[in-house]
């Protein structure tokens, strides 16, 4: 099932809503719904922030597994930018020293079973899977 | 849908999704917040990122009053806030299971 979205953070009830006809479909276990969640929309947020040089619609596919479900988002026209090379979050850092943003990568790199990372022809494609639990 | 308001208590009560679309509307709101307060979150379904920097940049600006505590903490909640270390930074107390089925 995939649909595509505008570059804009508007689009995440749309997102939710496409999710929501996903996991109804495929009957896939609610228990995971948080997970897909967060990551599709700590994915989706960074391409919408960072990948200011293009216009193009964000494609999200989502599939399901025999423990789980696959999910993708592509990004079109754009520079390469693998999140699994982000540099590490100290979370044990007092109050003091911790500042907003960041963690939005972290969680998913975290709470993701699997992430597969291809660029090619400027076409960024994020993929991860989140296993049942 | 998201909604943030004060209850009877004083508490201020976070209901549905906390996303990135809707963290500057709950920034708005905390940031008129003068003294240390409660969160009840017995509501709120979901939260990102994006909301953990509301909750992080409000707690740290009232953190010599106090702070912000976090209560009726769902388990999905509970489990970012383990892994983001905000179970370091604020006190939090999490909802109590609901009883099993009879």
């Amino acid at each position: 099932m995939q649909q595509t979205f505008g570059r804009s953070i508007n689009e995440l009830s749309r997102i939710v809503a496409f999710t929501d006809r996903f996991f109804a479909r495929e009957s896939i276990d609610p228990e995971m719904r948080y997970i897909v969640d967060l990551c599709v929309e700590e994915l989706f947020v960074n391409m919408v922030t960072y990948n200011t040089e293009t216009t193009a619609d964000i494609q999200l596919e989502m599939a399901s597994l025999k423990h789980g479900v696959q999910v993708s988002l592509t990004d079109f026209d754009v520079d390469r930018f693998d999140p699994r090379e982000i540099a590490p979050v100290n979370v044990d850092a007092p109050l003091e020293q911790r500042a907003p943003g960041g963690l939005g990568l972290y969680l998913v790199m975290k709470m993701a079973d699997s992430i597969h990372y291809e660029y090619r022809d400027r076409t960024s494609k994020i993929t991860f899977v989140a296993e049942r639990r | 849908m998201f909604q943030i308001a004060h209850d009877d208590s004083g508490a201020i009560v976070l209901e549905g999704r906390l996303d990135a679309a809707q963290a500057p509307r709950a920034q708005a709101f905390l940031d008129e917040v003068t003294g240390p307060c409660v969160l009840d979150m017995g509501r709120l379904e979901y939260i990102s990122s994006a909301g953990l920097g509301v909750l992080l940049r409000t707690h740290k600006r009232l953190i010599d009053g106090g702070g912000l505590k976090l209560v009726n903490v769902n388990r999905h909640i509970g489990d970012i806030f383990t892994f983001s270390g905000f179970d370091r930074l604020f006190e939090i107390e999490l909802a109590r299971d609901p009883p099993p089925l009879a």
